[in-house]
């Protein structure tokens, strides 16, 4: 199980980088490894609002849809495309297939550095 | 844990309205309950979350034979529905969702009608290798459904035609369907109806789940405004990506290809190829296509406004591409 020091994580399996300001959000390598193949991404568009502990999208992986949660609460500034050509990606490389980019970020959700997150993952 | 259980049985049988109800069952998910909601929907095609209806679907045929499209929420391909077919769905808080138990239901409900059933794959069931049953699975806010169809004796004809891809040249984002061969349980026990398979689940999910169920009847609220969601156009046809679609034939007049490129389920960009001596044909036709919405009726209807001595070719080529 990869879970990359430098950043922070969600009980629901995101990961957020802080990017000056900017939230980059994506899911982790357990998420994707519990999902299983990844075949359609939901994104939001640039310019909607993202709600901490609320959906801004949906994956569908082998039959099941579930929600992807923001971790932070702020504006979508940036949408990852390339995820509806290759929704694999996230598959194959979570952490360097980021899903969207919040700014103006408000309210942030109780986010879990490396260590307590993989104790999560361990729990779960 | 589930402490608590719950059965609802459909009254009704139009999908829209059956998967509105589902998703209000859903809504109402409460800590440590687990519903079993069984249901039946009359002549319909139900497609996945993030297909492309046209895509997937004879639309044109299913509507002219009286049908139904709806769309679900879970993922996954289209599928076939009639009163041969009986839905279940067990809707549970997340953390309870458990593959494993709510498969063991419906396995043991089928082994005491003496049919021995296997789960292939994460997603079906099978009886002596064949499959009858497809399943599919939704997550939203901490509450989870698990569905799917149980074919008893469908109508397997009406499936293949409807199923069948369309002639229709269409180059669209999206899940694609995984077609598979299909046999009605009925098939490999003659007595087996949908009434006897009905009380049999009901008695297994109080087995399983230790629990006798209450009713769950739903909100009519939430019914109501839900299904108003399920019939529009908008979400079984205008929420897609965008898409390209084309087709073309020969006339005694010349050969035509027509160029689109359809967006919310709106025509947004035409291209006309020809080389009939009518040279106004393509700039016309361009200009009638962009902004139709994207069905046969609506773009034989732009088409015949134009008053084109080409109209009736035109149109039968529309016609002819089951959208």
């Amino acid at each position: 199980m990869n879970i990359p020091a430098e950043l922070k994580y969600t009980k629901s399996h995101e990961w957020v980088r802080m990017e000056d300001g900017v939230a980059v959000i994506g899911i982790t390598d357990y998420a994707q490894d519990a999902l299983g193949d990844v075949v359609f991404v939901n994104l939001p568009q640039q310019g909607d609002d993202a709600a901490a502990g609320e959906a801004f999208g949906d994956v569908e992986s082998v039959k099941a849809v579930s929600d992807l949660v923001s971790p932070v609460s702020g504006t979508v500034c940036a949408v990852n495309e390339e995820l509806v050509d290759a929704p694999e990606l996230l598959n194959s490389d979570p952490y360097g297939a980021w899903i969207i980019k919040v700014e103006n970020v408000a309210d942030t959700e109780e986010l879990l550095d490396a260590e307590a997150y993989a104790a999560h993952c361990e729990a779960e | 844990m589930i402490t608590k259980t719950q059965l609802w049985i459909g009254t009704g049988c139009d999908p829209q309205e059956n998967l509105a109800v589902e998703q209000a069952l859903l809504e109402a998910t409460d800590a440590g309950c687990c519903t079993l909601y069984l249901w039946q929907n009359q002549n319909t095609v139900v497609i996945g979350k993030n297909q492309n209806a046209w895509k997937e679907c004879r639309t044109a045929l299913l509507e002219q034979e009286g049908g139904k499209l709806a769309r679900r929420l879970s993922g996954g391909g289209a599928v076939y529905h009639d009163l041969g077919n009986l839905n279940f769905t067990f809707l549970l808080p997340t953390e309870d969702f458990d593959l494993s138990r709510q498969f063991s239901v419906l396995q043991r409900a089928l082994l005491r009608l003496g049919i021995p059933a296997e789960l292939s794959g994460r997603n079906d069931l099978t009886a002596d290798g064949q499959k009858f049953s497809g399943n599919a699975f939704y997550h939203h806010a901490g509450r989870s459904y698990h569905h799917g169809t149980l074919l008893v004796s469908a109508d397997l004809d009406r499936m293949s035609r409807y199923l069948r891809p369309s002639a229709a040249k269409l180059k669209a984002k999206g899940v694609d369907s995984v077609r598979s061969r299909v046999t009605n349980l009925c098939a490999l026990r003659e007595t087996l109806t949908v009434a006897k398979l009905q009380t049999a689940l009901i008695d297994a999910f109080t087995e399983v789940y230790g629990s006798v169920p209450t009713f769950a009847a739903p909100d009519p609220e939430a019914v109501a405004r839900l299904t108003a969601r399920n019939r529009s156009w908008e979400w079984n046809y205008g929420a897609q990506l965008p898409f390209d679609f084309s087709c073309g034939d020969r006339f005694p007049w010349g050969e035509v290809q027509i160029e689109l490129k359809v967006d919310g389920g709106t025509v947004t960009r035409a291209k006309v190829y020809t080389d009939a001596m009518d040279w106004t044909l393509a700039p016309a036709l361009e200009a009638a296509l962009i902004g139709s919405r994207f069905s046969a009726a609506a773009l034989c209807e732009r088409i015949a406004a134009c008053g084109m001595e080409q109209t009736d070719d035109l149109c039968g080529l529309i016609r002819r591409q089951d959208v």
